[in-house]
């Protein structure tokens, strides 16, 4: 089973109920520790967790390495990122090569596509497929199982 | 007696250390400063917010807006004379300067009765960072304003809004992260006739606090032995993405804010204590480096971006 994370519901819950944007570390920091309670009460290590992204305004370079690198480093288990705009993208994709992490990013037509440090990434790839977590179509892409 | 700290006239990142100099020797025997602007003609939001951090510095610990000061001064407030030029007085007014200023001094002068930003000049009027909330509120305010300026009239991707937005976001926690008092920010567009002949979208943030030297202190100043001292920590800071945190994801801020600008052939610098850091674009002749400035308490960071295109100086 794939849990499903709406970090916008997230942030409205945990910090303030005006605010869409992801910005500053305290609020990177009660974000990240509210996904990781439900994802510790979810299934256990290994399992699929897609982070939903939607109707989240702006995130910056400290809530991208709040929230996405430090559940990499912390959680086992593999995280799908949905929603995400370019301008999201912008702050990730640098943070995680800095950190020489990856994490999948779902595009919306379902492909998924591994960004950050280029080896993490391409590691990443190549363990999903190995434990039968995604599967390579014919034009190169990869999807979940 | 009162220690006199004269505005200058074009009040901006250039002359700012002239004020910076007349601040450090009123400054000397702990005297009520009084700060004239009467004269002034025109002021960067780089000398708006610059002129709050030495008013806040000048009251001391005693509060004000910004918080705490750093600059240890008189707790009695510093009196300041507003600019006597109608047109002066109003611009002051609506870039919001007057309203945090208030409580920072004891204002000498007629101040018109203009609302904050009333103007499309204005993206963000000089606005209070004391807390991670206060950059939330700016982060938010800025979004619908900037992407109307920032893709019609400098010509930007729209994309590129989120990205501002980020690099304001990281000015501003620089203050509540590492300044240990409050600051302010403030967002202004204008046509930059002297160094570009173009339109230019300006950050300007600044506080009185305690400087990168003596925040990157504990962790750096081994490492860069006898050479330490404000360069070396803006150096640091800047050039090697150093933070005063043990954290391996600490430091990305200013990062951020560099890619940002090389994307956008921006320039960033930082003036800290008695130096001053800056990437230079082509289309500029600033020095990347300058030590041995007159000291100015806290950090002085001005980010400009300009009209995409060709930007030969």
């Amino acid at each position: 089973m794939i849990q499903h994370i709406d970090v916008h519901a997230v942030l409205q819950e945990s910090v303030s109920g005006i605010y869409t944007d992801l910005v500053t570390r305290p609020t990177g920091r009660v974000v990240r520790e509210c996904i990781e309670r439900a994802m510790a009460t979810s299934a256990g290590d290994g399992a699929v967790a897609r982070i939903d992204f939607t109707r989240v305004g702006c995130i910056d370079y400290s809530c991208a390495d709040e929230i996405v690198a430090k559940l990499l480093r912390s959680r086992p288990g593999v995280l799908v990122l949905t929603g995400i705009s370019d301008g999201h993208r912008e702050a990730i994709e640098p943070v995680l090569a800095g950190h020489r992490l990856a994490v999948l990013i779902e595009r919306p037509d379902g492909t998924l596509e591994a960004v950050g440090g280029p080896d993490a990434a391409a590691a990443l790839l190549e363990e999903l497929v190995v434990r039968r977590l995604a599967v390579r179509a014919p034009g190169g892409t990869f999807t979940l199982t | 007696m009162t220690r006199l700290v004269e505005v200058p006239s074009q009040f901006d990142d250039r002359s700012f250390d002239q004020f910076a100099s007349a601040f450090a020797e009123a400054t000397k025997d702990g005297e009520r400063l009084l700060f004239d602007a009467h004269a002034a003609e025109w002021a960067s939001p780089y000398g708006l917010v610059g002129l709050l951090a030495a008013g806040q510095a000048a009251r001391g610990a005693g509060g004000g807006s910004g918080g705490g000061g750093g600059g240890g001064g008189s707790a009695e407030r510093p009196l300041l004379t507003a600019p006597t030029h109608a047109d002066v007085l109003t611009y002051w007014t609506r870039a919001g300067f007057f309203r945090e200023a208030a409580d920072l001094f004891e204002i000498h002068g007629k101040v018109p009765r203009v609302k904050a930003a009333d103007g499309s000049d204005v993206l963000l009027p000089v606005t209070p960072v004391r807390a991670a909330e206060d950059v939330h509120t700016v982060v938010s305010n800025i979004q619908q304003r900037a992407s109307a300026i920032l893709a019609s009239e400098l010509g930007l991707d729209p994309k590129a809004t989120m990205g501002f937005a980020m690099a304001l976001s990281e000015a501003c926690q620089n203050i509540v992260e590492h300044a240990g008092t409050g600051g302010w920010v403030a967002v202004q567009a204008y046509h930059w006739r002297r160094k570009l002949a173009k339109r230019v979208v300006v950050i300007a943030v600044a506080d009185a606090g305690v400087g990168f030297r003596h925040s990157l202190e504990p962790t750096q100043s081994k490492r860069f032995g006898a050479r330490w001292g404000d360069a070396a920590a803006l150096e640091a800071a800047l050039i090697q993405g150093v933070s005063r945190f043990r954290d391996p994801g600490r430091g990305q801020g200013l990062a951020g804010i560099r890619r940002y600008l090389a994307r956008w052939d921006g320039k960033i610098a930082i003036r800290s204590g008695t130096a001053r850091i800056a990437i230079v674009p082509k289309w500029d002749d600033d020095v990347p480096l300058k030590d041995g400035l007159p000291a100015f308490p806290g950090a002085q960071v001005l980010i400009i971006i300009p009209e995409q295109g060709s930007t030969k100086p």
